[in-house]
C-alpha cells in the first residue's frame, strides 16, 4: 500500500513539474507588471508591404499590464495591452494624418487598439528566465474586436543595479508579431487607392515593471 | 527656334536631370519625408530591437516631379514669350 502510495505521489509530483511552466527566477508568486513607460521607449509597430513603398509605422503610448504567477505562467497569464492611435507615427505627417482620419483608423472614435489575453499554449522554455509561446487573445481596432494568435517570447529579468537603470522592481521583457487583415476590421484600404497592403504585420516590443 | 528658346531649353532640361540625380542620390525613395526609422537594440534585452525616428530628409521622387512640373511650366510660358515675334507675323 505504502508503495503504491509513493509511486503515486512520485508521478503527481513530476507531472506537476512537467505541466507547470513558468520562470525560475528568484521571484515567487503572483506578479503584475505594469506596461506604462514614460520614456516612450515601450512600441507597438506595424508593417505594411506596398507595391510602391514599405510603411512602417509605430506607437509608443503603450500602456497595460499582465499578472501571473512566475512557477504557472501558462496557466495563469491574464492581461491586456494597448496603444494610443494617436501616437501612431509613419514618418510622414500626412499620412500619419490619413491614418488618424474616420476614413482609416478613426483616432477620434477609436482612440486605442487593444489585446487582451485569453489563454496561451506550446509554452517552449528557452532559458529559465525565458519562455516561448503562442498567445491567443482578442484584438480590437477601428471598433471591432477578433481573435488573433500571436508569437510571443516573454524574458524575467530579476531586480538588479542594471534593470534598476530602467525601472524599479523586476522587469518582464515581452516581444510579439502577429497577422491581421484590414479588412476583419473594417478598415477600408481601398479609399486610399490600395496604397497600404491588406495583410499587416503587427510586433510589440515592451518591457514592464512589477512595481 | 531663338538663342532665348534654346536656353531656356537648355536651362529647363539641366533642372530636371538635376532633379533626378539628386532623387537618385537620396536613395530613390517615391515619398519625400522628414524623419526616417532607426533601429536600436536594447541593453537589457538583446534580442529586443527599437525603433526611433531621427529627424533626417529624403528626397523623394514626389518633389523631384512636382518641380519638374513646375519647371516645365515656366519653361513653357518663356518659350513663348521669347518667341520671334516678326517671324510668327509673316508666317501667319
Amino acid at each position: 500500500m505504502n508503495k503504491f502510495l509513493l509511486s503515486f505521489l512520485t508521478v503527481l509530483f513530476i507531472s506537476t513539474i512537467i505541466s507547470a511552466q513558468g520562470f525560475k527566477v528568484k521571484t515567487t508568486g503572483i506578479q503584475t507588471f505594469n506596461f506604462e513607460d514614460k520614456n516612450g521607449r515601450n512600441q507597438a509597430s506595424f508593417f505594411s508591404a506596398t507595391p510602391l513603398e514599405d510603411i512602417t509605422g509605430t506607437g509608443n503610448a503603450v500602456s497595460g499590464s499582465v499578472s501571473f504567477d512566475v512557477a504557472d505562467f501558462a496557466k495563469t497569464l491574464k492581461g491586456r495591452i494597448s496603444v494610443k492611435v494617436s501616437s501612431i507615427n509613419t514618418g510622414i505627417d500626412l499620412r500619419n494624418h490619413h491614418l488618424q482620419s474616420s476614413n482609416w483608423l478613426y483616432a477620434d472614435k477609436y482612440p486605442e487598439i487593444s489585446f487582451e489575453i485569453v489563454s496561451i499554449n506550446d509554452v517552449k522554455q528557452t532559458a529559465d528566465n525565458r519562455l516561448e509561446f503562442k498567445a491567443k487573445g482578442n484584438f480590437s481596432m477601428h471598433g471591432v474586436t477578433k481573435e488573433v494568435v500571436a508569437d510571443v517570447d516573454a524574458t524575467y529579468l530579476d531586480e538588479n543595479d542594471q534593470t534598476r537603470k530602467r525601472a524599479p522592481g523586476d522587469l518582464l521583457g515581452v516581444r510579439s508579431k502577429f497577422n491581421i487583415n484590414l479588412s476583419d476590421y473594417d478598415v477600408d484600404n481601398a479609399l486610399i487607392g490600395n496604397k497600404v497592403a491588406e495583410k499587416i504585420e503587427i510586433s510589440i516590443n515592451i518591457v514592464g515593471s512589477n512595481k | 527656334m531663338n538663342i532665348k528658346q534654346k536656353r531656356t531649353l537648355i536651362i529647363a532640361a539641366i533642372i530636371i536631370v538635376a532633379l533626378l540625380i539628386i532623387w537618385i542620390a537620396f536613395g530613390g525613395h517615391i515619398f519625400t519625408r522628414t524623419q526616417v526609422l532607426v533601429e536600436k537594440k536594447d541593453e537589457l534585452f538583446p534580442d529586443m530591437v527599437q525603433k526611433e525616428w531621427v529627424n533626417k530628409f529624403i528626397w523623394g521622387l514626389d518633389l523631384s516631379l512636382v518641380i519638374s512640373v513646375i519647371t516645365i511650366f515656366i519653361g513653357s510660358i518663356l518659350f513663348y514669350l521669347f518667341r520671334d515675334k516678326k517671324r510668327s507675323a509673316e508666317l501667319s
